[in-house]
C-alpha cells in the first residue's frame, strides 16, 4: 500500500501475485500521507461484488493507519481480487492467484452484483491479467 | 419614515449579543470544527497539509482547517469531488474562508481517503508564505 506525497496516486504494489495454497500473504501501509484497506470483493463486504473462489472466506483489513499491517492465508485455490475501500475509485485494486486455478475460476468474476454497487471502470482495468501473474508470479505497479 | 427605520434597526442590532467568530488561528478551532483524525481513522498529521479540523456538517467540500505541529493555521483546504465539479448541476457556493488572508493557492487532484472516499480536488488556501509550507511537511 503506497501513495505519492500529494496523494494524488495511490497503488497496491505488487499488484498481482501467484501463491500457493495456506501462503499467507501480508499488507503493510507504507504511505505516511493516506489510510489504505485491503478488501475481498465479495458481498460480506459492503455487497461488492463475489471476486474470490466459491467457498473462499473473505476479509476486510479494515482502515490501515501507516505502517499498520493485516495478514490473511487463502487455501482455496483460485483469483482472489481486493480493492483499497476509499481508493477503488482511483484505480487501487490488486489480485492474487491461489495455486492453479481452472478456466472456470477465471471467468466466474463478476464486475456486478444484485443491488451492490459496480465496480469502476478505472478499477476493472486495474487488475492484472491472469496469464500475466501465472507467467511471472508476481506483478509490479508500472 | 427613513430615519424612524433607522432607528429601529440601530436599536434592534444594540439589543442583540454579539456573534463572536470562532477562533481558528490556533488548534483546536473554536465553533463546530472537530479534529479529522478522530472523525475517521487517518494518520493525525497529513504530510503535506497538517493537522486538519473540519466541521461535519460541511463534508465534503469544507473548509478544512490545516495546522503545523505547533498549532498555527497554516492553510484552509476545501476538498471538492471530481464528479461534482463535471456536473453542470452541482455548485459549491459560500464555503466559509475563515482563515483570514490569503498568501498563495494551490489546486492538485487527490485521490481519496478516509472522509472524502472519492477523487477530489484539494483546494489549498495558504495563509503563510511559500517557504512556511514546509511546516507542514514530512519530517
Amino acid at each position: 500500500m503506497q501513495g505519492n506525497t500529494d496523494g494524488s496516486q495511490v497503488w497496491f504494489d505488487p499488484v498481482g501475485l501467484h501463491v500457493e495454497p495456506g501462503q499467507t500473504i501480508r499488507w503493510i501501509n507504507l504511505d505516511p500521507g493516506n489510510s489504505h484497506t485491503a478488501t475481498a470483493y465479495h458481498p460480506k463486504n459492503f455487497e461488492r461484488p463475489r471476486r474470490i473462489p466459491e467457498g473462499a472466506e473473505p476479509w476486510d483489513s479494515d482502515y490501515l493507519l501507516p505502517n499498520e499491517s493485516f495478514s490473511v492465508t487463502l487455501a482455496v485455490e483460485g483469483i482472489y481480487d481486493f480493492y483499497c475501500v476509499p481508493h477503488e475509485h482511483a484505480g487501487m485494486v490488486g489480485r492474487i492467484i491461489v495455486g492453479q486455478p481452472g478456466r472456470s475460476s477465471a471467468t466466474s468474476v463478476s464486475a456486478q452484483a444484485a443491488g451492490g454497487e459496480a465496480i469502476p471502470e478505472i478499477a476493472l482495468q486495474a487488475f492484472p491479467p491472469i496469464d500475466e501473474i501465472m507467467r511471472q508470479g508476481i506483478v509490479r505497479r508500472t | 419614515m427613513l430615519a424612524r427605520f433607522t432607528a429601529v434597526a440601530l436599536t434592534l442590532a444594540l439589543a442583540m449579543p454579539a456573534m463572536a467568530a470562532d477562533q481558528v488561528e490556533k488548534a483546536p478551532p473554536t465553533g463546530a470544527y472537530k479534529k479529522v483524525s478522530e472523525l475517521v481513522k487517518i494518520p493525525d498529521f497529513l504530510p503535506g497539509l497538517g493537522q486538519l479540523y473540519v466541521d461535519p456538517k460541511t463534508l465534503p467540500a469544507g473548509p478544512f482547517l490545516a495546522y503545523d505541529r505547533e498549532g498555527r493555521l497554516v492553510s484552509t483546504v476545501y476538498m471538492l469531488p471530481i464528479e461534482d465539479l463535471s456536473n453542470k448541476d452541482k455548485r459549491f457556493d459560500d464555503l466559509a474562508a475563515p482563515g483570514g488572508k490569503v498568501d498563495h493557492v494551490d489546486v492538485y487532484f487527490n485521490a481519496g481517503h478516509p472522509g472524502v472516499e472519492k477523487p477530489h480536488a484539494h483546494v489549498v488556501l495558504w495563509h503563510v508564505p511559500k517557504a512556511d509550507e514546509q511546516r507542514v511537511a514530512a519530517k
